[in-house]
């Protein structure tokens, strides 16, 4: 992926940063609020948890060949 | 009743009896039109408004309206026009006609006050639908839509018992919410419902059957079943709580199953399941806010799953191929489907400016403040892995990535673009303005979904959804493989059901008939001369010329007395 992309999402990253430690400093809707950046982290462990639950179901019993039911 | 003919249901059905009168250039013009024919009467409709009518002594209302219902026949009856300008090309009438009573049934049942009309329309949907797998013509879709026509019709069997049930305890046919209670006759309903809804482990028939309708009818498919469903479970269903763990698992089950799958349409299959499961949520929240955002977000889901429908319909016209093990490179040869899939992409994410924004938003802020935390974070947890299949793994590896096998790209016939447009236009506007859609919701709604809380969510939950992405693609490489889902229960044993309840069973009857051929055959062969063997002291064959006029008489009197008394048991 080309460079200027990255620095794109870098940015908005950053953006999302700072609003979030200037606008929403008082914001504790939920438990949730009070961790930093926790959408950060939300969303990387999400990704990340669901290739290998995927992962590891698909090896467990799921996968099987295209001609199973034939 | 002459009010009944002009029911948007109605003026779609009877499109498909006159359908066929028609001549073949026509017929696509006057399905378009009868679909905008409902359309319009649907926005002219008051806004409350009922029709009574009385049959076989029940009260029944066929025709009642509301916001909900408004909403859900307004985005039946569009997705229908739609639906019609991306089949344009497709000169099949039986398709035509099946897509005009399939749509029309699922209009019929966002406006059916009782249960008696819900079930008349319910399986006009199943049946009208099942042709548009069986129009595929394979042997694969063949057998597919079999299993999807006996599932909907095991499905309205207990939705017919529950109803038959409910009217014996409350001696009312109409709709109306039914409080939670586990009592057999709700149970039923909500089993029967629950199949449609595609509801864990009641789904199977829908990611079956679903990759293997035809590339137009797929579309229609996608909009109208399962979303009938949700509408009937915000009718009937709402506040009940077990819905709330009920959505959140088929939020992530679809999830997991769309990130294992190869073929395109069977990531959009899954990929239904897992939204439908936010709708079931917020119809078990059953607050106002959560009710609205199920309404949204169905109607959202349309507009957005269709539009990626169409585009994977495209990709399958242009290249005959469905799976992401077989495609790939194919940006450049297929931009302006890049393009309008992306739309979709983006709104099913729910990025801003995009009609999945404004419409999930609505429901995990619902859980949220309702107090569903656990629920609201895992249907956060959903965004993150719908983007990543949809937006994510589905594009990657059918456009980009490396070619996987020689592809020869047949150009698209410009209805399925104008189509596709029209969709993604509906996606952007509503995603840009909410309050066009706000507005008609079943409840008052003050919610900005522009508040920048929201969007530094979305913005760090997606940025880090693809960082994770692009660091474990090499994980995400799709496999020529199936996964194994609940129809395993049905689909293996399949060939022993049959052989003991169709072959053998056909093969005892069989026997059995061509015994008692044989037996006939003796038996007539015999009589047809007794004496030959009543007499065993002549060896010589009788012969009814050398009878004595005595024995003539006495024959024929023995005729007669059979004669009289055949007539006698015959009065």
């Amino acid at each position: 992926m080309k460079n200027r992309y990255w620095i794109t999402l870098g940015l908005l990253t950053l953006i999302s940063l700072i609003l979030e430690f200037t606008m929403l400093v008082d914001y504790d809707e939920h438990w949730w609020n009070l961790v930093p950046a926790f959408y950060i982290i939300w969303g990387f462990t999400s990704c990340v948890l669901i290739i290998y639950v995927s992962e590891w179901l698909s090896k467990l019993f799921l996968f099987k060949d295209e001609s199973y039911y034939d | 009743m002459t009010e009944l003919l002009f029911f948007p249901a109605v003026v779609v059905i009877a499109g498909a009896f006159i359908l066929p009168l028609l001549n073949q250039r026509l017929r696509p013009a006057a399905f378009m039109l009868f679909t905008l024919a409902a359309l319009v009467i649907i926005w002219m409709l008051p806004e409350t408004h009922s029709l009574q009518v009385s049959f076989t002594g029940y009260d029944l209302i066929p025709v009642q309206t509301d916001s909900l219902s408004k909403i859900f026949g307004t985005i039946f009856a569009l997705i229908a026009v739609i639906g019609g300008i991306y089949a344009y090309h497709n000169k099949e009438l039986g398709q035509q006609t099946s897509a005009l009573v399939y749509g029309g049934s699922a209009i019929g049942v966002a406006f059916a006050g009782d249960f008696f009309t819900l079930i008349v329309f319910w399986e006009l949907m199943a049946v009208s639908s099942t042709y548009l797998v069986w129009a595929r013509r394979t042997e694969t879709a063949h057998r597919s839509g079999m299993r999807y026509l006996l599932v909907h019709a095991f499905g309205g069997v207990i939705l017919m018992s529950g109803v038959l049930m409910h009217l014996n305890e409350t001696g009312s046919l109409l709709i109306t919410a039914i409080p939670e209670s586990f009592s057999l006759s709700s149970m039923l309903i909500l089993l029967g419902i629950g199949i449609n809804a595609a509801i864990p482990p009641l789904h199977a028939w829908l990611t079956d059957a679903y990759p293997n309708a035809t590339i137009t009818g797929a579309v229609f498919m996608c909009a109208f079943t399962t979303k009938a469903a949700v509408y009937v479970l915000l009718r009937i269903f709402p506040g009940w709580e077990i819905l709330i763990w009920l959505g959140v698992i088929m939020a992530l089950y679809g999830v997991i199953y769309a990130i294992l799958a190869n073929d395109i349409r069977v990531i959009l299959a899954y990929s239904i399941i897992s939204q439908i499961g936010y709708m079931v949520t917020a119809a078990g929240i059953g607050t106002e806010m959560a009710l609205n955002g199920a309404a949204v977000h169905a109607f959202s889901h349309i507009l957005y799953k269709s539009l990626l429908f169409m585009a994977a319909g495209a990709v399958i016209y242009s290249t005959g191929k469905s799976k992401l093990t077989e495609l790939g490179g194919l940006a450049g040869r297929m931009k302006a489907v890049l393009f309008l899939y992306l739309i979709g992409a983006l709104s099913i994410s729910g990025f801003p400016f995009f009609n999945g924004f404004i419409s999930k938003s609505v429901i995990i802020d619902a859980a949220g403040t309702s107090h569903y935390e656990t629920a609201a974070l895992l249907l956060i947890l959903t965004s993150a892995g719908t983007f990543l299949y949809t937006g994510l793994k589905l594009p990657y590896f059918t456009w980009f990535d490396k070619q996987k096998s020689e592809i020869t790209v047949r150009p698209l016939p410009k209805n399925m673009l104008v189509a596709m447009g029209a969709a993604a236009f509906f996606c952007t506007i509503f995603g840009i303005f909410p309050s066009l859609l706000y507005r008609h919701l079943p409840y008052p709604i003050e919610y900005d979904p522009y508040s920048v809380y929201h969007l530094v969510e979305v913005t760090q939950l997606m940025i880090f959804t693809f960082l994770a992405f692009w660091m474990f693609r090499k994980k995400l490489l799709p496999k020529s493989k199936i996964a194994l889902d609940t129809d395993w229960f049905y689909r293996k044993p399949a060939p022993f059901f049959r052989k003991a309840f169709v072959s053998y069973t056909d093969n005892f009857f069989g026997r059995a008939e061509n015994m008692v051929n044989s037996s006939v055959q003796m038996v007539t062969g015999k009589f047809v001369n007794p004496t030959e063997w009543l007499n065993p002291f002549s060896k010589t064959a009788p012969d009814a010329r050398t009878y004595t006029p005595t024995l003539n008489v006495l024959m024929a009197f023995v005729l007669l007395a059979f004669v009289v008394l055949g007539i006698f048991t015959v009065l």
